[in-house]
This record gives structure tokens, sequence and C-alpha cells, in this order.
């Protein structure tokens, strides 16, 4: 067996500073995702049936089609068609926000349809238009439901976001494999980048641990 | 005070209320019994539009009721249901001051001085920072009452109220509504408690398989019902 792990001692700088890639594409996808799935969300559950057409068919796209087609539609196809040479940055937080509000928009829905039709019912009772109602009585009993799932997605989206390396985007897995490339070896850099990977997700598992704890415990 | 006029309600195939008309006069204690399955509560909910009749019309102090001034109306029409449906994650102090503030704009000071008063008033001034999970069935359902009552409405509506109790606290919560009814309040309540029904209630009205079959007052109909369901219905619950 031939493992040398000193020879990427030079490298782990450069390795390093791939979690910052990482994560500010990650972060900033997680909000486009957040924001665009919230309103996805509003629109699957009103009474106008265009917005809620929109809004499945949407989510059907996004989540029917593979991330990785996305990824490329958006970063070669697009500068193809409008001319407009596209970041890396910013194809890889629109393939991932876009994406994962597809995702998000499905677990708010889902948590809302989970709140108690009494409860709105007793709003409704009480003349309390929708506006307030859905801020002030369905949303905070819905982000009970809403959470836990919510960080599931984050942590899937931590570990995929690896695929921007795809379109030469240099986050965390890109790095690995350009020192991999410098130095004719797989082994060494690619075990430190997952070991860098698992300790982010285990972090945010942690994190998922503790929201979930402080939840129940206003139950 | 309360008008429905040729109510019918239809879920799917079923037709579940059919052509049901009646007038509530203000200060009038109704009583809707039936079997189960006879349209009960699906009436009481037409009457604040919960359920949108399928055909008919509400009135409520001669104005029709539409989905436009539905909240607007239901602002002076109180509900209590067989859930409670007490907000979970507010208090109780919360729970009753949140329609007064959010829906009527009075301010903070005044809608906790009601409240205070509503919660004396059916016995929990020691809950006001409970939430309803640390609370009694009965104590849920009274301060579901002091939550309706806290929009000072005209009219009250009751589905099933102690239906979900446990039998000891049945009466605590019947307390309140006598208390309430001999304020004046004008009141429907859905009920399983005949005794309730003949105490308190002005009129009763026999609802079977969606059909108001007979009404009238309380002493009448349960010494001499006119039908053969409403006597079918007595002789199996009195």
């Amino acid at each position: 067996m031939d493992l040398d792990f000193n020879q990427i001692v030079p490298y782990i700088p450069f390795v390093l500073e791939g979690i910052w890639a990482t994560l500010q594409f990650v972060i900033v996808s997680i909000v486009v995702g957040l924001l665009l799935g919230t309103v996805l969300a509003l629109c699957k559950i009103t009474k106008i049936s265009i917005l809620r057409v929109f809004a499945n068919v949407y989510t059907s796209i996004f989540r029917g089609t593979p991330l990785i087609l996305q990824l490329m539609l958006i970063h070669y196809a697009v500068p193809q068609i409008t001319g407009y040479d596209i970041p890396a940055f910013l194809s890889a937080i629109l393939a991932f926000g876009l994406n994962s509000a597809a995702y998000v928009s499905e677990i708010i829905r889902a948590g809302i349809m989970a709140v108690d039709k009494g409860q709105i019912e007793a709003a409704e009772a009480l003349g309390v238009p929708y506006k307030p109602m859905m801020l002030h009585i369905i949303m905070p009993q819905a982000v009970k439901n809403i959470l836990p799932a919510l960080m599931n997605e984050f942590i899937t989206l931590t570990k995929e976001s690896a695929i921007v390396s795809t379109i030469g985007y240099l986050d965390l897995m890109r790095r690995a494999q350009i020192v991999q490339a410098d130095i004719y070896r797989a082994f060494e850099p690619l075990l430190f980048a997952g070991a860098i990977y698992w300790v982010m997700v285990f972090i945010l598992t942690k994190i998922g641990g503790l929201v979930e704890r402080r939840l129940r415990q206003s139950d | 005070m309360i008008s429905a006029t040729e109510i019918t309600k239809v879920f799917g195939k079923n037709t579940v209320l059919k052509n049901i008309s009646t007038t509530i006069n203000k200060g009038e204690v109704v009583a809707i019994i039936g079997p189960s399955g006879s349209g009960k509560s699906t009436f009481l909910r037409c009457l604040n539009l919960l359920e949108e009749p399928t055909s008919g019309e509400i009135a409520i102090k001669d104005v029709k009721m539409t989905n436009k001034n539905k909240l607007e109306i239901r602002k002076n029409i109180g509900m209590v249901f067989q859930q409670f449906n007490l907000f979970p994650h507010m208090t109780v102090l919360e729970n009753v001051t949140y329609a007064p503030r959010k829906v009527k704009n009075i301010p903070n000071d005044r809608a906790h001085e009601i409240a205070k008063e509503l919660l004396a008033k059916v016995g929990l001034t020691d809950k006001e920072d409970a939430y309803p999970n640390r609370l009694s069935g009965g104590q849920k359902q009274r301060v579901a009452i002091a939550r309706a009552l806290a929009m000072e409405p005209e009219i009250m509506l009751f589905d099933e109220p102690t239906s979900a109790l446990d039998p000891e606290m049945v009466k605590e919560v019947l307390d309140v509504m006598k208390d309430l009814a001999n304020t004046g309040m004008t009141m429907v309540i859905v009920t399983h408690e005949m005794n309730f029904a003949k105490e308190v209630a002005d009129r009763v009205m026999f609802l079977d398989d969606g059909v108001l079959m007979e009404e009238g007052e309380p002493e009448e109909f349960f010494n001499n019902p006119s039908t053969d369901r409403a006597q079918d219905f007595l002789s199996k619950v009195l």
C-alpha cells in the first residue's frame, strides 16, 4: 500500500479555502431556495388555480430532472442563447437555489397542511383575515413541522454542492481534484476533502438536533 | 337576529342539509339536537358561513352574509368548537386577547382588561399565563368561550361544546353557558346534553337526515314530540 499524506501538506491551505467557497454559495443557495420555496408553498395552498398550477409544474420539473443537468443548462446553455457569459458562482446559486426551492416548497406546504384544520376555523370564526392568520396562527405552528425537514434539505444541499466542481467553480471538491492532478495521487486529497465534508455535515446535523430539541421543549 | 332561508348543503353525492329555514330572535337560546350525522353541526357552521351553503342564504341582523362581508359579520358571532381549537403556541391570555387586538384593533391595555374580566367570569384567573396543553378539557373549553366572548359578539354558536370532555368536566362548561344564557346572549347550541337543552333552551330544533323535522319549546318537544323520528330518538337518549 502506498499512502503518503505528507505530499498534500503544501496544498492544505488551498483546499481549506474551498470550505469558504463552498459555504458561500451553499448559504446563498439556501437563502434563495428558502425565499422562493416559501413563495411557491404559498402558491400551492392558495385558491387561485393558476398560481397553484404554476407552482406544481415548477416543482415537478425541478424535482423530476437531475440537478447536474439543470446546472449544465444554466451554465452552458444560457450563454449559447443569450450571449451572456455567466460566472460559475452565479450559475451555481441559480441551479442550487431554484432546485432547492422546489424541495423547500414541498416541505413548507406539507408543514402548513399538517397544522390542525381547527386552527384555521377558529381564526376564521373570530374574523381574523388571511394574512394575520397565516402569520400569527398557522406559520408559528407549521414551523415545528417544517424546521427538522428543512435541516435535512440543507444537509443534502451541502453534500450535493460538490457537483459545482463540474462547471469549474473552485469549491472544496474542485480543489481536491486539482491537487490530485498536481501530485498524481487521488486517495489523499479526496479523503481529505471527504473528511471536511463530513465535519460540515456533522456540525449541521448537530445544529438540527438542537433545533429539534428546542422545538419539542415548547410542546 | 339570524335568519336562515332554505339552506341546502351538498357534499359530493350526499345532501346533508335539505331546505332548512328558521329565524332566531335576539336573546333566544336555541338547542339543535338529533342523531349523529343528521347535519346539526353542518347547519350551525352554515350560520357563520364556515360552511358555505350550496343554496339558500343566511342573514344576520337583516344583512345577507356573503364571502365579501363574512369576516366583518363574524366579529359579531362567537363560536365554540367541540375540539376547543385554542391556539397552542399562545398563553391563555394571548388566546383571549389576540382577536380583539388584531381584528378590532383594541389597544393592548383595554384588551387585557376585557380578557381578565372574562377569565374571572369563567373562573380561570389563575391560568392566565398557562399554555393550553397545561389545562384540562373543561378549562380549555372555558378559555375558548372567553376567547369568543372577548370580541363582544351578539351571537354565540356552540358546536357540541361538551362532547370531547370527560364527564366530570361537563358541568363546569355547562354552568358557564347557563350564566351566559341568563345575560340575554343569543345562543345556538348543537348538543347531546338533553337535560341542558330542556333547562336552558327557549327552543329546540330537531334535525334528522338533513331535514328540520320539528322545532318548538323544549317542554312541548320533550314531552310530546310530534314526529315518529323524534319520538324514536328521544326514547333512545332519555
